[in-house]
């Protein structure tokens, strides 16, 4: 899912990462703007400490928001009932007599066992399922809150006992605020933060890369119901009264949604600008009007939905004024040194010696259908340590879905035992943990990160692979085996399709795989081009020892390096042999180099 | 418990659930053809009932005025689904994929808040209805209003009516072509723009006859929309997208359920029962979304 889609953003966002000031400048300036809102409360204008409060909330709501919206690429509509239910639990707790932070306390707790148990069913959605699931929550959550009598107090919610509580309030909500955003910092650089954007950008070559998104992804949405349940508990202790409309209303509950859009999703900047414009912008409106209050949320909600989705600090007059481009810098990783290592240097694999005694992959009757269209069909093959198997068939034979069962993309029928593994039950990133890499036959790089990224997160997220900034290093040397060494800080998707192969196989090699399945790498090169392709399978085997099958429809290419052809019909093994004899194999004739081959060939 | 309270229970049950159905059927029929999520469209049909209440009063309560008021809204929203489609939600398709789902998200969200609360302003925020007088056919001690086994017996012709249409005519051929290959229904020359058009005009007019034909039976006011949204989403989930028997099966079982849990619990946990449901069904059959989705 990739956002901003022209090179010259790409460009622009690392030309602006090499001028980034040092992280100590960035350090003071935020102590000093927390600093000047700390003094706030001191003016003694009751109106104005409100206000800035509101904000608070705003951004801390927004910007928690946009961890799961930005970051992860899901788009929950329902955040604000985490809002809604941490202003109850703490309201409840504290009008129980309660001490108040204990109370903030029992807020997360009671929403972060909520989005817990949420996140179950949620996640099994995608899209406009998600965000349509994720905005029922606002509904179930009011009407529970009117039914429940006892617990909330119903339509007449709950009062709190009447204290002044602004500047307590205050700070801690700017606190908070500040919390937010360095955690927004934090895990925009983080492992578990890269995790994520290869959730946002693709979640099948995610988990083929060996991250497991399932705990990412409750992670970040219980994070980010913390984040809100404290604005909801914060809030709920300013206003000292609470009723179920004006903590789950829908008006209201898309607001800070509107507003992380509306600066720009995803951006370090985004929520933050976004807050304090749209904030701006309503409270002069609504000031101004006697009614229509909730039309003024919404023609401003619609009008950001159909002229801005992407954000404000993504358009053009934001990215061309100089002293505005940093806001839309997207977060990238730097990397130490422009290192440019050439191909003749060793890559930083293991070293392996593999016995060609014995076994690697073996598939018993493996078996895939779709429907009435049995794709794999009881296939038995065994691939030994230290082979280069070419895998070939017409398109449509069942090559592709063969890899797809290896990689547990598809779950087979049958036995299948890696290294002497039983790979029944295991995940994707389990079995691409056990040594299984591959690439895709349509590359599916993660778009909106660097070349560099994409090959580290492999790197980073294989079983004791190194920190980033480590596997930021170890991932320049993959890039340059492949030959994309001088494209490190350009957008995957800015690459030519070729490209996204190779950054496909770099990535693959990254896993330190044992077996390397490669899918159609070579259809579109130059003869050149290809004879180095070829060079490089060959190295793979020779010199790191990994274990090869190759599907590649150039059979001249193949012919260069496999030991054997397996040769696939219709979900068949129709032949399985060495090379030599394999292409005197009259069916092999037949079914793909087709019938007139076949007749020419007696 | 007596078989006749079951039974009137049951009949109250199916009448809404049909409605739910024909309400369905348009957010079923604009998302399996625009693949877009009207979060409006429940509140399009309160309105649509508010609007019926009114015009009926002015008209002088009469039947001949209810078929104006069905055939004048059914129009009028007809267009104006159309000018929303074309106005508000194509040109965001241009966007990429991110920017399209979630500007469309926020364009009829906002539309739904702004609807909502102007109708509200100008015609208040009472719950309004459309008072029928009607005879009751008595079977037993089961009373059925003539009215409303009138307007089930509308439902159903207008089910298999719809689904004639979309199997049988060009229409629902440029239909099916736009659903499954947008390009390549394009560079044959059917005019996608105006297809996915018309089809967000159609699914609003039928949100508009379900809505005056909803004001008969319950009251409705600029609010209730988005729970009609949300009961609408459980049954295209139930019954499969696009699959108009599916949603009317779905949309009867659904009525008929809210109605024994109103009865056997308590009416006001009745709403609760299609989001709760959802969350199940999405639990229990991730992979189950009727019949149109594959793996």
């Amino acid at each position: 899912m990739s956002r901003v889609n022209d090179p010259v953003a790409a460009i622009g966002a690392s030309a602006a990462a090499a001028r980034r000031p040092a992280p100590f400048v960035g350090a003071i300036v935020a102590t000093l703007c927390v600093g000047a809102i700390a003094l706030v409360p001191l003016l003694g204008v009751p109106y104005v400490t409100s206000l800035i409060f509101t904000l608070l909330v705003s951004f801390i709501l927004a910007q928690s928001w946009d961890w799961v919206g930005g970051l992860a690429g899901y788009v929950n509509l329902g955040h604000f009932a985490y809002y809604g239910i941490g202003a109850y639990a703490f309201s409840i707790a504290l009008a129980a007599g309660v001490p108040a932070p204990l109370c903030f306390v029992m807020a997360i707790a009671v929403v972060s066992t909520v989005a817990a148990i949420l996140s179950f069913p949620l996640f099994r959605l995608k899209g406009d399922y998600f965000a349509f699931a994720t905005l029922a929550i606002l509904p179930l959550s009011e009407l529970l809150a009117f039914n429940l009598v006892r617990l909330t107090g119903g339509a007449d919610g709950v009062v709190l006992p009447p204290k002044y509580v602004l500047s307590q309030a205050f700070y801690t909500a700017l606190a908070i605020a500040a919390c937010t955003f360095a955690l927004t910092v934090v895990l925009a650089r983080s492992r578990f933060g890269y995790a994520l954007k290869s959730i946002r950008n693709d979640e099948q070559a995610a988990e083929v890369v060996g991250i497991r998104i399932f705990p990412a992804k409750l992670g970040v949405m219980v994070l980010s119901a913390a984040a809100a349940s404290l604005a909801g508990a914060v809030h709920a202790w300013q206003l000292s009264y609470i009723d179920p409309p004006t903590v789950f209303g829908l008006n209201v509950a898309l607001v800070p949604v509107a507003m992380a859009l509306f600066g720009g999703s995803g951006l370090l900047w985004g929520p933050m600008i976004g807050v304090a414009l749209l904030f701006s912008i309503q409270q002069a409106l609504l000031v101004n009007m006697t009614m229509l209050h909730a039309t003024v949320y919404g023609l401003i909600i619609l009008m950001i939905g159909r002229f801005m989705p992407g954000g404000l600090l993504r358009s053009r007059l934001v990215r061309s004024l100089p002293a505005l481009r940093f806001l839309s810098r997207e977060i990238h990783l730097d990397r130490q040194e422009p290192s440019r290592s050439t191909s003749t240097t060793r890559l930083p694999l293991p070293e392996r010696k593999p016995s060609p005694s014995s076994e690697l992959l073996v598939c018993r009757g493996l078996t895939k259908a779709f429907g009435g269209n049995i794709a794999v069909n009881n296939v038995d093959i065994t691939i030994r340590q230290g082979e280069i198997v070419g895998l070939v068939g017409a398109n449509g034979s069942g090559k592709t879905t063969l890899f797809n069962c290896i990689s547990k993309v598809y779950e087979p029928t049958g036995e299948l035992i890696f290294d002497g593994r039983n790979l029944a039950g295991l995940r994707r990133d389990q079995v691409s943990a056990v040594g299984v890499g591959r690439s895709f036959q349509n590359p599916r790089p993660f778009g909106d990160l660097t070349v560099a990224e994409n090959v580290a997160i492999a790197a980073t997220f294989r079983p004791g692979g190194p920190a980033l900034p480590d596997a930021l290093s170890e991932a320049a040397s993959y890039a340059a085996f492949v030959g994309l060494g001088d494209r490190l800080d350009q957008r995957a998707d800015s690459l030519s399709l070729q490209e996204k192969k190779s950054l496909e196989l770099a990535r693959a090699l990254a896993l330190h795989p044992k077996l390397l399945l490669v899918d159609e790498v070579a259809s579109g090169l130059t003869p050149s081009e290809i004879r180095r392709f070829v060079e490089h399978i060959r190295d793979i085997r020779e010199v790191y020892g990994i274990t090869v099958i190759w599907v590649e429809h150039i059979f001249s290419a193949l012919a260069q390096v496999v030991d054997r052809l397996i040769v696939l019909e219709q979900g068949q093994v129709i032949a399985d042999a060495p090379l030599a004899e394999a292409v005197k194999d009259e069916r092999v004739l037949a079914a793909y180099l087709g019938q007139v081959a076949s007749k020419e060939g007696h | 418990m007596p078989l006749d309270i079951l039974a009137q229970i049951a009949i109250g049950g199916v009448l809404i659930g049909g409605l739910y159905a024909l309400f369905a059927f348009g957010l079923s029929l604009i998302y399996g053809v625009a693949r877009i999520l009207n979060f409006s469209h429940g509140t399009l049909l309160a309105i649509a009932g508010v609007l019926a209440s009114i015009l009926y009063g002015a008209l002088g309560a009469s039947p001949l005025a209810l078929v104006a008021i069905i055939t004048g809204l059914a129009l009028a929203f007809f267009l104006f689904g159309w000018g929303f489609h074309d106005l508000l939600l194509a040109p965001l398709k241009r966007r990429n994929h991110f920017e399209a789902s979630v500007g469309t998200v926020l364009t009829t969200v906002g539309a739904l808040i702004v609807i909502g609360d102007v109708a509200a302003t100008l015609a208040g925020p009472r719950p309004r209805n459309i008072p029928l007088r009607s005879d009751v056919i008595e079977i037993g001690d089961v009373l059925i209003p003539v009215s409303q086994a009138w307007m089930l017996a509308g439902i159903a012709l207008l089910t298999v009516v719809l689904q004639l249409v979309l199997t049988r005519s060009w229409y629902g051929r440029a239909v099916r072509a736009v659903t499954q290959d947008h390009v390549g229904a394009t560079i044959c020359g059917v005019r996608s723009r105006a297809i996915h058009g018309i089809t967000f005009g159609l699914g609003t007019a039928l949100a508009a006859i379900a809505g005056v034909l909803y004001a008969m039976v319950y009251p409705v006011d600029p609010y209730t929309g988005f729970s009609l949204t949300v009961k609408a989403f459980t049954i295209i989930v139930l019954g499969g997208i696009g699959n108009l028997v599916g949603a009317l099966a779905a949309g009867l079982f659904l009525g008929v359920a809210e109605a024994f849990t109103a009865f056997f619990w308590a009416p006001e946990w009745a709403p609760a029962l299609s989001i709760t449901l959802l969350l199940i069904i999405l639990v229990a059959f991730p992979n189950g979304f009727g019949n149109t989705r594959k793996a």
